[in-house]
């Protein structure tokens, strides 16, 4: 050290205050981005009423009508999202937990943390040429399976971290009574570590619910119609927004900062209650 | 288990569950390449080195190179990282070591609603109230005084651009490597501290010494959140101006791989060979999202921060 304590402590000074800065820089657009969001959306929510939640689009340049058939929409999608992920994306994350130095269980913890950073785009760009060009049209059941892929790795690494938090001697407690893996599993395991097993599946439906770019290709988006068959496009709240922001006229996009307003509201909901109730999350 | 003739049949009732994951990411990668192969009889790897989309009803007219969006993708998400790394590092430092008591974890949630939050948010705001605010508070300016250096030589006329998509993206991904850097920097043994105080050292050259640490997991946090930005799709497409241009200049609009996808690819059916083109141009996304993502979870992986 050549500099004098006088410059040393100036410069401790000088981080001090400089991390400080940038710290509030990372989160002050949290800040600004709610603040807009509220500024923007409360008086479309005012002004549209209830009719805003359940009624359809308003014509170009007429009025606010409503989001209803993207509300329903979301709803549909994330139900059945859940009802074809989940399953899967829990007994994957079992075998990852139960068989930690096999290959086939490395290899899978691996690829789902792969599948966990991949770009959704392309897994909606998948979904269309498997679902979409086969069916000849966009379909509720495009978007979902769509949707599923991207949830299906949150909800297996919580299920898979779940499982090893859980300390030995329960495990060696529940083979010692003779239990076959199966019930060791699902009767004793399964139930200590739900609340991981939940966080990841509430994690893995505030993610999808809010997801957009899977969409794209294959929910096909709907603003008139709420809900025409499983087989039929159906909207969504975030594809709603990115396709009203698109459009030049200012009544669309009001109604995209009533609909932002609503869906930060969803996700809040969702999100915040889970992580006040933990340590950390992973997102 | 499994010796002694001893059938795990547990394992072989989950194992179809797993091996139906590799499947489906199998036919991912086979879909991209099978799909790709029309525009690479048609014109080679030409679809790759050039910048031209010549859509045309005439298939032999038709000539399509992505260039620009590979530039504009790589071009934003360096932008973004070299955004988070400043922030991240000092959001991790502070939160762990300086941050008074009550702040702390309203801070670390902050940056949790942050890293969860629907992108489409983030696209409203950006295109509605982030892109304004820096054409008239960065770009406007840059451009009257300096606009003899290249990064500032286009004229700002909409502020749809690459900076206004690097930074939206640089908010977007700091909390995430935020979170990576974080768990490295408190994981660091308090004896470290210990011992560096006992020196007598300030807290400035305290935190240097431990910074350095952690480098492996600021590395792999950056990558993954490169990975992260260069995924990205809405948020981006609504603030890069969506332009087919290959341009140093920060103002200039232009295009990513992905936002390319969303935006041409509902009239890509009428051509024989833009679907084929745009899923290549997924195939490279593909490619470069798998490197980085599996070096930045390697590097975790082996330095012990792995999740």
């Amino acid at each position: 050290m050549v500099d004098s304590l006088k410059v040393r402590l100036f410069k401790e000074k000088l981080f001090l205050a400089g991390i400080a800065v940038l710290t509030v820089s990372t989160v002050l657009p949290l800040f600004h981005i709610m603040f807009s969001i509220a500024a923007n959306g409360v008086p479309v929510l005012i002004k549209g009423g209830w009719g805003f939640i359940t009624g359809t689009l308003a014509p170009p340049g007429g009025g606010l009508g409503g989001i209803g058939p993207a509300i329903v929409g979301t709803f549909i999608l994330t139900v059945l999202a859940s009802l074809m992920g989940l399953p899967v994306a829990v007994l994957t994350g079992i075998y990852a937990a139960e068989y930690p130095n096999s290959l086939i269980g490395r290899a899978t913890k691996t690829l789902l943390m792969v599948m966990m950073e991949f770009p959704t785009i392309l897994v909606g760009l998948f979904v269309m040429d498997i679902v979409v060009i086969p069916m000849g049209s966009y379909s509720a059941i495009a978007g979902a399976l769509s949707l599923a892929i991207v949830m299906m790795p949150y909800v297996a690494v919580y299920t898979d971290e779940a499982l090893r938090n859980i300390p030995q001697k329960y495990r060696e407690g529940a083979f010692a009574l003779g239990l076959t893996r199966f019930k060791v599993v699902f009767r004793v395991l399964i139930g200590l570590a739900r609340k991981g097993i939940m966080t990841g599946i509430l994690i893995g439906i505030a993610k999808v619910a809010g997801e957009t770019a899977p969409l794209l290709f294959t929910a096909g988006g709907a603003t008139r119609v709420y809900f025409a068959g499983l087989n039929r496009p159906v909207g969504a709240i975030p594809l709603l927004i990115y396709q009203l922001v698109q459009q030049p006229y200012t009544n669309y996009h009001e109604i995209a900062w009533g609909a932002s307003l609503l869906l930060m509201l969803i996700f809040l909901a969702i999100f915040l209650p889970i992580r006040l109730s933990l340590k950390e999350v992973k997102l | 288990m499994g010796k002694d003739g001893y059938i795990d049949t547990f394992k072989y009732f989950l194992l179809p569950f797993c091996l139906f994951v590799f499947g489906l990411f199998a036919l991912m990668l086979a879909v991209y390449f099978s799909a790709s192969i029309p525009i690479f009889k048609h014109e080679g790897l030409k679809i790759y080195t050039t910048n031209a989309w010549i859509a045309s009803e005439n298939p032999n007219k038709e000539f399509y190179g992505v260039l620009a969006a590979i530039y504009g993708s790589v071009y934003t998400s360096v932008l973004a990282v070299l955004i988070a790394l400043p922030l991240s590092i000092s959001f991790a430092v502070f939160v762990i070591d300086y941050a008074p008591k009550r702040i702390k974890e309203p801070l670390i949630v902050a940056t949790d609603v942050m890293a969860g939050l629907p992108t489409i948010i983030y696209g409203i705001w950006g295109a509605f109230v982030l892109v304004p605010l820096l054409k008239k508070y960065v770009m406007d300016p840059l451009y009257a005084h300096l606009s003899f250096i290249p990064l500032f030589s286009f004229k700002p006329v909409t502020g749809y651009s690459y900076l206004s998509a690097g930074v939206l993206l640089g908010i977007m991904v700091t909390p995430f490597a935020s979170a990576i850097i974080r768990e490295a920097y408190r994981s660091l043994p308090f004896m470290y501290r210990e011992a560096i105080y006992s020196l007598g050292a300030t807290r400035y050259e305290a935190t240097k010494i431990l910074i350095k640490q952690i480098k492996p997991a600021i590395v792999a946090g950056l990558l993954l959140a490169f990975g992260r930005a260069i995924g990205e799709t809405v948020a981006v497409s609504l603030v890069i101006g969506n332009t087919f241009n290959i341009s140093p200049s920060l103002f200039a609009p232009g295009y990513t791989i992905s936002s390319l996808i969303a935006n041409q690819f509902g009239n890509a059916f009428i051509y024989k060979y833009m679907v084929s083109a745009l899923f290549a141009a997924g195939l490279s996304l593909f490619f470069i999202g798998l490197a980085v993502n599996i070096l930045g979870i390697l590097i975790l992986r082996r330095y012990g921060h792995g999740r």
